[in-house]
C-alpha cells in the first residue's frame, strides 16, 4: 500500500526529535510507487515494481546540524537520535537554519490520476512500441539500452516552524541509447530522452525516431579535419558542455566557498543575447513541483539577464550566508541534506534556425553529443564530438569520428555567435543549437 | 532473515532468487573547515528476482514479514509473465553453477562500527585544515569521509544461500589553488574494503594532502599540451582505469550480446603479447582493493577471471544468464547496488598483470613524450572501445627525464589500439583503490589497478591555429 499520511509522519517525526532534544527540526518524507520496464541487447530485459517509503530528518542543537534517514518508517525514533547524534558532534554554523512558512500555490498538473492504474503490463507495452519502431526505421539499428519508467511520487515536509506541505505527482520518462551497425562498422552511441506527466501524452516515437537517425548518420564516419574556429553545437552537446560550469558558478554555495569565478550580480559574463532562466512551475516541466527540498514555494528565477549575472540559486542555508532573498532551489531527496540544484532551466532561444546557422558557417564542426571533461572551475574543456558532422561551404558533408574539441566555457560564453530559433528539452533543460567561435577541433 | 528467506525460496513454484540487504552509510563532508553533511542513511529491503518462461520480473519491498516478502514474490512473478509475452529472444537457460552456501564475514579485527563518529568527524577535519596550511597559494578545501557498511543474504530456489558482510570506508581530498585569477584543482582519493586499521594504513590523509595540494600548485604554473599522437608512460591508475572503462566495459556479456566490438572475438588477438588482464573478486597482488567481493548477488563465488591472457582474448564477464548463453560458467560478475536493484553484470576489481620491466627503464625508453599519473576529473569510453579520459597529471618526457607539468591533458584512441602498442610492461602493481563509483544504470564500488605500462595513445590539448 503507498503511504498516504506522509505530513502526519513528518509532523510526528518532528515532535519526537524535539522531545529528544533537538532545539528545530525539519523532517522530508517520501514514497514511490514505480513500474518500469527496460531494453537490453535490443529486447525487452525485465520487468520491475518498486514500492518505498522514506524519511529524512535534520535536527539542529543550537546551530549544529546532523541528519539521518531511514526507509524502516518502524525505526524513525532511531533516526531522530542519530540525527541529533551528529548534529552534537558537529560544530556551530550560525547559518544552519530552517526556513519559515511561506504560502504555497499548487502547480496544476502535476498528477494524472491516470496514472494509478498502470501496471507493469502497460510499461511493457510501451517498450515493446519502442523496440518495434527502431526495426520499422532501419534495422541496422540496435537499441542498446532503453527504458519506460513510471512513478508517483508523494513528498511532505514539516519543520519546527510550523511550515508544514505536501504534494504528488505522477511523471513519466522514456529513453533510449542506440548505436548502428552495419558489417564492421559501429557507429557512436546516441541518446534521446521523452518524458511528460500525462499517460495521454507519451510519446515514445519521438525519441526513438530522432535516436535512429542519429545512429545511423554517424556510420561510416571519417577523419575530421583540424582547425581552430566555429563549432555548432545541439542542445544535448550545449547540455554536455556549458550547463554543468553554468550550473557550478550559479550555486550560491560555490560561491561562498570561494569556489566561483563568478562573484557579483551585476557583473557581465557572456554575450548579451544570453538569457538563462529557472522555473520551477514550469508547465509540464520534468522539475516542476510548486515547492522544494525545504518546503519553499517555486518561483521564476532569472539566472543571467542580457548576459549579465542576474542571480545566483540559492537555499536557506546561503540565503542567511549572504542576506540576499531564498530562490527556492533546494534540492534532494529524502536520502540527503538539502543541497542546491536547478528546476527547469531555459535558455532562451535566438531568431534564426538552424539550417540558417549552418549556411552561415564557411568551415565548422556540428557536435551532436560530448564526452569528456568540462572542468567548471578553471572552465577548460576538452574531449571527443560524438555524432559530429563536418560543415562546410554553408552545408554539412560527411560525419566525423574521433575528433577532439577543446577550450574555455568562460571564454565560449563571451563568444556565442549564434543561437537557434529551434528548442529541445533535454531532461529539465530547455536548450537551442549555440554556435561558438574559437575552438580548438583536433583530428585524431 | 535466512531461515526465513529459505523458506520463502523452497515454497516457490518457479525459480526465485531473494536478496535481503541492508545498508547503513555515513557522510561527513568539511570544506573550508566548515561542516557541510553529517549524515546517516539506513536503506535495508528484500529484492526478488522471478525467472518465468525465459523472462525475468523484479520487484523490491520494504515489508520484511513473511507476507510482505512473499507479495514481493508474487508481484515479480507478474512482472516476468507480463514481459515475457512480449520479450522475442527468451532466456535459454540459467548456466549451472556451483552456488555458494555458508556465511563470508568481512575478514577485520578494527570494524568501522566501533570507532565513533567523533574520531571520525575529527579526521576529516583535521585534513581540510591540512590542506589550507600546506600553502598560501590554496583558496578552498573540501575533505569528506563515506563509509557503507552492508549485510546481505542471498537465496536461490536452486541451493544458493549466503550471508555476507562487507564495508567500504572512502577519503577525498580536494584542493583548490588560485593565482591571478587563475584557479586550479588537485584531487587524492583513498577507498579500500576493510576496517579501520587497513583503511588508515593503505595511504595516510598526510599523504594524500601533500600529493592534492602539489598538483593544485603546480598547475598554476602549467602549460597547455599540444595535441598529437605520442608515446607515453601510464601509471597504474590510469593503467587500471584504461583497463576498466575501456576494456572491461567492451567484456560485459550483456553488452557484448549488444554489439560489443568484442563480439566473436574470443581466441583472437587483441593487444600486445604483453597484456594480461584479469578481473577478480580477490584483491590480487596487495590487499583491501575496493570491488572486493567474495559472492556475487546469483550465490556464485567471485574468482579471478582472465579476460586477456598474453594478448589473446579469452573469457567476457558473466552472470548466469550470459553464461548459459554462451555455454560456459559464470564468473560471479552479478552485482546490484542496493535491494531494489537487480544483478546487472558488473566489473568487481579488473587489473593489467605485472611484467618484468623496471619502472626506471620503462621511463628511460621514452624519447619525447609524456609520463601520466591519474585519471580525472571525468571521461568516457564507447561500445567500439573509443575513449576519452582526462589526466589529473601530466609531464613531459625528454630523454627519458620527466619534466614539467603540462594542465588540461586528456588522453583518447581505441582501447586495442592502445593495448596493441604497448611496448613495455613493468614489475610493480598497485591497485587505484578508487572511491567513486562505477555506473551502469546503478552504482556499484570497484577497484582496477595494474603495473607501469608504456604504449602509444593521441594526448588532447589547445590546437595551434
Amino acid at each position: 500500500m503507498p503511504e498516504t499520511d506522509l505530513l502526519e509522519r513528518c509532523r510526528n517525526a518532528v515532535e519526537l526529535a524535539r522531545a529528544h532534544g533537538a532545539d528545530r527540526v525539519e523532517a522530508f518524507a517520501q514514497s514511490l510507487e514505480t513500474v518500469n520496464s527496460t531494453i537490453e541487447k535490443h529486447d525487452l530485459q525485465i520487468s520491475k515494481s518498486q514500492l518505498e517509503a522514506s524519511i529524512g530528518i535534520r535536527a539542529f542543537v543550537g546551530h549544529r546540524v546532523g541528519f539521518a534517514s531511514t526507509n524502516d518508517l518502524t525505526q524513525v525514533d532511531a533516526a531522530c537520535r542519530d540525527a541529533i547524534g551528529l548534529a552534537k558532534a558537529s560544530p556551530e554554523d550560525p547559518h544552519n537554519v530552517l526556513p519559515d512558512q511561506e504560502a504555497v500555490a499548487p502547480v496544476d498538473g502535476l498528477f494524472d490520476p491516470a496514472a494509478e492504474t498502470f501496471e507493469a503490463a502497460d510499461a511493457v507495452r510501451r517498450t515493446a512500441k519502442m523496440l518495434a519502431l527502431a526495426e520499422d526505421i532501419d534495422r541496422r539499428v540496435i537499441v542498446n539500452d532503453g527504458w519506460f519508467d513510471a512513478g508517483i511520487r508523494h513528498v511532505a515536509v514539516a519543520n519546527s516552524h510550523g511550515l508544514a506541505v505536501e504534494e504528488r505527482g505522477s511523471l513519466f520518462t522514456y529513453g533510449a541509447l542506440a548505436t548502428a551497425r552495419d558489417g564492421d562498422l559501429v557507429s557512436n552511441f546516441d541518446f534521446q530522452f521523452g518524458a511528460t506527466r500525462c499517460v495521454a501524452e507519451i510519446d515514445v516515437e519521438r525519441p526513438i525516431r530522432r535516436v535512429c537517425e542519429s545512429a545511423l548518420a554517424s556510420l561510416g564516419a571519417s577523419r575530421g579535419k583540424s582547425f581552430k574556429g566555429t563549432v555548432l553545437l545541439a542542445p544535448t552537446a550545449v547540455s554536455d558542455i556549458l550547463i554543468g560550469t553554468l550550473l557550478f558558478q550559479l550555486n550560491a554555495r560555490n560561491e561562498l566557498r570561494g569556489r566561483t569565478r563568478w562573484k557579483d550580480v551585476g557583473q557581465s559574463i557572456a554575450v548579451p543575447s544570453i538569457d538563462l532562466v529557472d522555473d520551477g512551475r514550469l508547465p509540464g516541466g520534468v522539475a516542476t513541483a510548486s515547492f522544494d527540498r525545504e518546503g519553499v514555494p517555486h518561483r521564476e528565477t532569472p539566472l543571467i539577464e542580457n548576459g549579465v549575472l542576474a542571480s545566483f540559486m540559492h537555499n536557506a542555508y546561503t540565503a542567511h550566508a549572504t542576506g540576499i532573498g531564498n530562490t527556492a532551489h533546494a534540492a534532494g531527496t529524502s536520502r540527503s541534506i538539502p543541497a542546491i540544484g536547478p528546476t527547469n532551466l531555459t535558455l532562451r532561444p535566438g531568431e534564426t534556425t538552424v539550417e540558417e546557422i549552418t549556411a552561415d558557417i564557411h568551415e565548422g564542426l556540428l557536435v551532436r553529443r560530448f564526452s569528456g571533461n568540462a572542468d567548471p572551475i578553471s572552465g577548460d574543456f576538452s574531449g571527443s564530438a560524438k555524432a559530429a558532422h563536418l560543415i562546410e561551404g554553408g552545408k554539412l558533408t560527411h560525419a566525423v569520428s574521433g575528433t577532439l574539441i577543446a577550450g574555455n566555457v568562460f571564454d565560449a560564453l563571451k563568444g556565442i555567435s549564434g543561437l537557434s530559433r529551434e528548442v529541445e528539452r533535454v531532461f529539465n533543460l530547455t536548450l537551442p543549437y549555440v554556435r561558438l567561435e574559437g575552438i580548438s577541433v583536433t583530428a585524431n | 532473515m535466512r531461515t526465513l528467506l529459505e523458506g520463502i525460496a523452497s515454497a516457490a513454484s518457479s525459480w526465485v532468487e531473494l536478496r535481503y540487504h541492508a545498508r547503513r552509510s555515513k557522510r561527513l563532508v568539511v570544506r573550508n573547515g566548515q561542516v557541510e553533511e553529517s549524515s546517516s542513511v539506513e536503506l535495508i529491503g528484500v529484492g526478488v528476482r522471478a525467472f518465468v518462461d525465459g523472462t525475468f520480473g523484479f520487484a523490491s519491498t520494504t515489508d520484511l514479514s513473511q507476507a510482505g516478502i512473499e507479495k514481493a514474490v508474487q508481484v515479480a512473478r507478474t512482472s516476468a509473465e507480463a514481459a515475457s509475452a512480449a520479450k522475442k529472444k527468451r532466456i535459454e537457460r540459467l548456466a549451472d553453477a556451483r552456488l555458494a552456501t555458508g556465511s563470508y564475514p568481512l575478514q577485520t579485527a578494527d570494524p568501522l562500527e566501533g570507532h565513533s563518529l567523533e574520531e571520525k568527524l575529527a579526521l576529516v577535519i583535521d585534513t581540510d585544515a591540512m590542506v589550507r596550511a600546506r600553502s598560501d597559494l590554496i583558496v578552498s578545501s573540501e575533505v569528506s569521509y563515506a563509509e557503507m557498511v552492508d549485510e546481505k543474504v542471498i537465496v536461490t530456489s536452486d541451493g544458493a544461500s549466503v550471508e555476507t558482510t562487507d564495508a567500504k570506508p572512502a577519503l577525498r581530498v580536494l584542493a583548490i589553488a588560485e593565482q591571478s585569477g587563475d584557479q586550479t584543482r588537485g584531487l587524492e582519493t583513498l577507498g579500500i574494503t576493510g576496517g579501520w586499521t587497513e583503511f588508515l594504513g593503505t595511504r595516510s590523509p598526510e599523504d594524500l594532502v601533500e600529493r592534492a595540494v602539489q598538483l593544485a600548485v603546480d598547475q598554476l604554473r602549467a602549460p597547455h599540451a599540444t595535441g598529437g599522437a605520442a608515446h607515453v608512460a601510464l601509471d597504474p591508475q590510469l593503467v587500471g582505469v584504461l583497463s576498466h572503462e575501456a576494456i572491461g566495459h567492451t567484456v560485459e556479456a550483456d553488452f557484448v550480446m549488444g554489439g560489443a566490438i568484442t563480439a566473436d572475438k574470443i581466441g583472437e588477438r587483441i593487444a600486445s603479447e604483453l597484456v594480461t588482464m584479469c578481473d577478480s573478486g580477490a584483491s590480487e597482488h596487495l590487499p583491501h582493493a575496493v570491488g572486493e567481493l567474495p559472492i556475487d548477488d546469483e550465490g556464485v563465488p567471485c574468482e579471478r577471471t582472465v579476460i586477456i591472457d598474453r594478448g589473446v582474448l579469452r573469457s567476457y564477464l558473466h552472470n548466469r544468464e550470459t553464461a548459459g548463453h554462451y555455454g560456459v560458467a559464470p564468473t560471479g560478475n552479478a552485482r546490484a547496488y542496493t535491494y531494489a536493484d537487480e544483478p546487472l553484470i558488473r566489473m568487481t576489481n579488473t587489473y593489467v598483470e605485472p611484467g618484468e620491466t623496471e619502472v626506471g627503464e620503462l621511463i628511460d625508453g621514452i624519447q619525447d613524450g609524456y609520463y601520466l599519473r591519474g585519471f580525472g576529473p571525468s571521461g568516457q569510453a564507447d561500445s567500439n572501445a573509443e575513449f576519452m579520459f582526462g589526466v589529473r597529471e601530466a609531464r613531459r618526457v625528454r630523454n627519458g627525464k620527466v619534466g614539467e607539468l603540462m594542465r588540461g591533458v586528456t588522453i583518447s584512441g581505441n582501447a586495442f589500439e592502445v593495448l596493441h602498442s604497448v611496448d613495455a610492461v613493468a614489475n610493480d602493481f598497485r591497485w587505484e583503490y578508487a572511491a567513486g563509483y562505477c555506473g551502469k544504470g546503478q552504482a556499484a564500488k570497484v577497484d582496477d589497478g595494474g603495473p607501469h605500462i608504456r604504449c602509444r595513445l593521441t594526448i588532447g590539448g589547445e590546437q595551434n591555429a
